[in-house]
């Protein structure tokens, strides 16, 4: 039942129905056996993509490549893809066992293999006692295994899953994610798997292609994706909660200022915007970060580039080191167990959210201190783009 | 608190009603005989009148049937008024011509006049409740329901319907009896005034009154065997008539005893032969009479309409009044359930006195002109029970205009293919597509008469485009409306043409509700076009041809405007179809009960059908 997967391979590929856009031409290449998710916002041209790759659309220009074979003018059923749809798009009228071996039937597949294949794919997946129920005599959860069975029962070379978890509660979703991983390992097929929830495209992709406003933004493995995003909707659309960010521009003094802060930026753009995940920030109560001064992360980055006028405090004014890189107001704590969320109202006008372990003591109300891990933090240029190496506080000696 | 003062209300309603219910039983008795005695009167008015343009008849042959209640006045003289009830009825297209005025015969002693137990049980019935609400007004017991007062009173109805129609019954069998005996009378002045045996037994103006010996062309004169052997063989035929002579006795021999001698006449004059009574045959009454050596054998009112229908049908209407307003007297305790009650009541009355009084109500009146023989006119119809229907299933023309409509039905399943082919065609919003759709949907919304009208003018043999493009393209002309063969399949093809519009643009919202997911599904499973449309579009469009089918043929059973503006049935009956035989039978033979019959049993078959189908739906469903 395990065939070598196919390769898929895009070439310019672009579609735009009428006037409008759906897809700039881009290039994409699945390797074979690879799981790839497309992930992006609705609208975003993944299901379009997924189309197109399925040949249900045609491409307005550029080539599409299965398994080494060039298929723009192939029709759907000969491109040796199977799908599976975010309606599971069961023929209601059919039974379990006729919608599993609809595909091979019209292909005239011979009875007794038909019969065999569809009894192996059901008993893979479980649905051996739902044979003759049909669909609407089915939970959520079987039909999703129905519509995965007859994209299996084939034996493609490439599956394409079209959102297939979105119509399942959370716990199901969660449940069938593995399945299909567990799938992917065992079959070895490629599946090319589109999602706009970015925890289940990194939790499933082996490799993770973004896209926005029809076009593709990155192609990476979820965690280049993660770490490195080349640009601010990538970094904004990747990690829950989503990154802070703030606007910076350039000073008198050459350097990029916004809030707090202010950088040793590059030469070039005179607006960027830094951006650094809530887990890289470092949250500590004042009298704390005389503790932790010593050590840990609350002060890997000692220099401070705060420019806060947190003078007026107690603890401020009893004159001890100060460490972190801005202070704020803690707005709102949400205690999730493995982990705190605090929201805070810094720095500047900005409203960031931090990570924090649940040792942390805080309180909305709360004045804190916040150091950001510079080496993790990301700065982007004002079209967006990655700016390499400069997410840097300038050097200075200003506390006020 | 507001319960104490409605509940006396209530309580006297129950009472009110209860009366209006027993005066409304007893209306309609009265009513139902008064109308018998009217026709009773009209049937006398007729023989008067036929004896008056008898030769030798006249105002004595008049005045020596009816005496009294006769009143002769000239066709011009208007209003003089003969008594009340009296039936007119205009005699002579010879001249003078008159208008003989007949009073209805009176009633059969004090009693006939009124139905007197029933007033009595009536009265008895009213007193008992009335006397209720008093002793409720005094200690009011709030929550028992009064299933007793209940149940009483509708007993009460019940014996008051059944005693006014055992009076009304009686009054009527003695009408009958007596019209019979008056009819007999008629043909016995007849003969006596020199008429012929086969115009004196004419002259009694009732249904089948005639000696079998005396075989008349138009049937309805003849006595059935049955009766004549019924006849012979009652004891009241007496001694005087030997038995051949009424079940062998030759024409000519009565012809040669007939006419009487006019001192004959004036012995026999006003006497009855022998006595008129009644023999069974045939499943009904017979009033029978001899004069001179003729007998007579007519049908009473018992087989007209009896009373006890519509008595029932009172009575029910009454019981269920009374039983309603006894609930609201044990709602009257909660005013709340009261007060919602009647604001129910109020909101459901006007839909539900619109659905009484335009379609229960001609449904069922229908349903009861389908058990009897009426010709919209007369008084008194004849109560035939089942004997339509009967007749329907030996009639062929019935049968022939059913199985021309079930020919004719044969169009919808071509109309519903090329319907869906032009469904799928026409998808789509293009212009052309657009415009396409409402050119094809424009003759399921023209008059059928105006498209029966330029089809006709099409179809036309000589002038008709049809024929004059066939002979241009050198092919012969096709008699598309005029020959037996041609023209069924001719209003079909109309028929096609009429309703594939339509059938159309359902069937694009049923392909519209099929998830496009499914036809990409399929197609990336490897189905072509045609599997396709086997396996997504023809299930996804089940419920939708189903429905289209099912309206379509109920739409083709009726169908009426064509044929009678294209065809009027013919030619030879090959378009006579079941609505417009149906029309026929009522408007133009005006056999209203038959017609009647007919609609119900098109209504059975239809409906049979439908509940087949749905039934062959369900089971589908059921098994998958």
């Amino acid at each position: 039942m395990s065939r070598a997967g196919q390769g898929v391979v895009l070439r310019g590929v672009g579609k735009r129905f009428g006037d409008v856009v759906a897809l700039e031409p881009m290039d994409l290449e699945v390797r074979p056996g690879e799981l790839m998710v497309l992930v992006g916002p609705s609208g975003c041209g993944k299901s379009t993509l997924l189309r197109l790759i399925a040949g249900l659309e045609a491409p307005t220009s550029g080539e599409v490549w299965i398994g080494g074979r060039r298929v723009d003018d192939v029709e759907p059923g000969a491109r040796d893809v199977a799908m599976v749809f975010q309606s599971y798009a069961l023929y209601p009228h059919m039974t379990v066992a006729r919608n599993l071996g609809f595909g091979l039937r019209v292909r005239g597949t011979p009875h007794p293999e038909l019969e065999r294949r569809v009894a192996e794919t059901a008993g893979a997946l479980g649905l051996g006692d739902l044979l003759e129920r049909k669909p609407g005599q089915l939970s959520g959860g079987q039909r999703q295994r129905v519509a995965l069975g007859r994209a299996m029962v084939r034996d493609p070379g490439v599956f394409l899953f079209d959102e297939p978890l979105s119509n399942l509660d959370a716990e199901l979703r969660l449940r069938t994610r593995d399945e299909i991983a567990a799938l992917h390992r065992r079959l070895g097929t490629t599946m090319i798997f589109v999602t706009h929830d970015q925890v289940e495209a990194l939790s499933l992709g082996e490799r993770v292609a973004v896209m926005d406003r029809g076009r593709l933004q990155q192609v990476g493995t979820p965690d280049e994706v993660y770490r490195r995003p080349h640009n601010l909707f990538v970094a904004g659309f990747v990690g829950s909660p989503p990154i802070n960010r703030i606007p910076l521009s350039r000073d008198d003094g050459g350097r990029l200022a916004g809030g707090p802060f202010a950088l040793a930026g590059p030469a070039g753009p005179d607006r960027a915007t830094l951006a650094v995940r809530p887990e890289d920030l470092a949250v500590a109560t004042p009298g704390e970060a005389d503790g932790d001064a010593s050590g840990g992360e609350a002060d890997s980055s000692t220099v401070s580039g705060s420019r806060d006028a947190g003078g007026s405090t107690p603890t401020q004014a009893s004159g001890s080191a100060y460490s972190g890189d801005f202070r704020a107001t803690v707005l709102r704590v949400e205690a999730l167990g493995s982990e705190q969320r605090v929201h805070l109202d810094g720095p500047g006008d900005a409203a960031w959210v931090a990570r924090a372990s649940p040792a942390l003591r805080v309180a909305s109300g709360d004045r804190v201190s916040v150091s950001v891990d510079w080496e993790r933090s990301h700065l982007f240029g004002p079209d967006g783009r990655r700016q390499e190496g400069v997410s840097r506080p300038a050097e200075q000696g200003v506390s006020r | 608190m507001v319960s104490g003062v409605r509940q006396p209300v209530l309580d006297s309603l129950a009472a009110v009603v209860l009366a209006a219910g027993l005066a409304l039983v007893l209306v309609v008795a009265a009513g139902r005989l008064e109308s018998a005695r009217v026709g009773a009167a009209e049937t006398e008015a007729r023989m008067a009148a036929a004896l008056w343009e008898q030769e030798g008849g006249g105002a004595d042959a008049v005045a020596g049937l009816l005496g009294e209640r006769a009143t002769i006045t000239g066709a011009d003289a208007g209003g003089a008024g003969p008594g009340p009830g009296a039936y007119a009825y205009e005699a002579g297209a010879l001249e003078p011509a008159v208008r003989i005025a007949v009073t209805p015969p009176p009633a059969d002693g004090p009693r006939g006049a009124l139905p007197v137990t029933a007033i009595a049980i009536a009265l008895a019935g009213l007193m008992v409740v009335t006397g209720w609400v008093l002793a409720r007004r005094r200690g009011p017991t709030r929550t028992r329901y009064p299933v007793g007062i209940a149940f009483f009173s509708l007993g009460c109805m019940g014996l008051t319907a059944v005693a006014a129609g055992r009076w009304a019954d009686g009054e009527l069998r003695s009408l009958s009896a007596g019209t019979a005996a008056q009819g007999a009378r008629a043909v016995e002045i007849a003969l006596a005034t020199g008429a012929g045996p086969d115009g004196a037994a004419r002259v009694a103006q009732l249904p089948w009154a005639q000696d079998p010996s005396l075989d008349s062309p138009t049937e309805q004169w003849t006595m059935p065997a049955a009766v004549a052997a019924a006849i012979a063989a009652s004891p009241e035929r007496g001694a005087r008539t030997a038995s051949t002579t009424l079940s062998a006795m030759p024409e000519r021999d009565v012809e040669t005893v007939a006419p009487p001698s006019p001192t004959a006449q004036d012995a026999s004059a006003g006497t009855p032969t022998i006595a008129p009574h009644t023999v069974e045959a045939d499943g009904a009454t017979w009033h029978v009479a001899r004069t001179a050596d003729i007998h007579v054998a007519f049908l009473g009112y018992e087989r007209t309409a009896s009373p006890a229908l519509a008595l029932a049908a009172a009575g029910g209407l009454a019981g269920l009044l009374v039983v309603l307003v006894l609930h609201l007297v044990q709602l009257a305790s909660r005013p709340r359930a009261l007060r919602r009650t009647l604001a129910a009541w109020g909101l459901l009355t006007p839909a539900a006195a619109l659905i009484l009084a335009f379609t229960l109500g001609p449904l069922l009146f229908s349903l009861w002109i389908s058990l009897h023989e009426w010709r919209l006119i007369d008084p008194a119809p004849l109560f035939l029970g089942f004997d339509n229907y009967a007749a329907l299933l030996r009639d062929r023309e019935w049968w022939s205009a059913i199985g021309n409509t079930a020919l004719f039905t044969l169009h919808v399943p071509v109309a519903m293919a090329i319907a869906l082919a032009l469904a799928i065609l026409t998808r789509g919003s293009r212009r052309a597509l657009r415009w396409a759709r409402l050119a094809l949907f424009l003759p399921g919304i023209t008059s059928v008469a105006a498209i029966a009208v330029v089809w006709k003018w099409l179809l036309s043999d000589q002038y008709g485009l049809a024929n004059r493009g066939l002979e241009r393209a050198g092919l012969g002309s096709v008699p598309w409306l005029t020959s037996p063969d041609t023209a069924l399949a001719s209003l079909m093809i109309i028929g096609i043409w009429m309703v594939a519009g339509y059938q159309m643009v359902v069937f694009q919202a049923g392909l519209a509700a099929i998830p496009r997911d499914w036809y990409d599904a399929a197609r990336v499973d490897g189905a072509g076009s045609w599997q396709r449309f086997r396996h997504i579009t023809l299930p996804g469009l089940r419920h939708t041809l189903f429905f289209v089918l099912v309206t379509s043929i109920i739409g083709s059973f009726q169908v009426f405007g064509l044929v009678y503006v294209m065809t009027e049935g013919g030619p030879l009956g090959a378009t006579d179809v079941a609505v417009y035989h149906i029309y026929r039978e009522a408007w133009e033979f005006l056999q209203f009960g038959n017609a009647a019959a007919m609609s119900w049993l098109l209504f059975a078959v239809v409906f049979a059908a439908t509940w087949l189908h749905f039934r062959f739906l369900d089971a589908r469903r059921a098994h998958g």
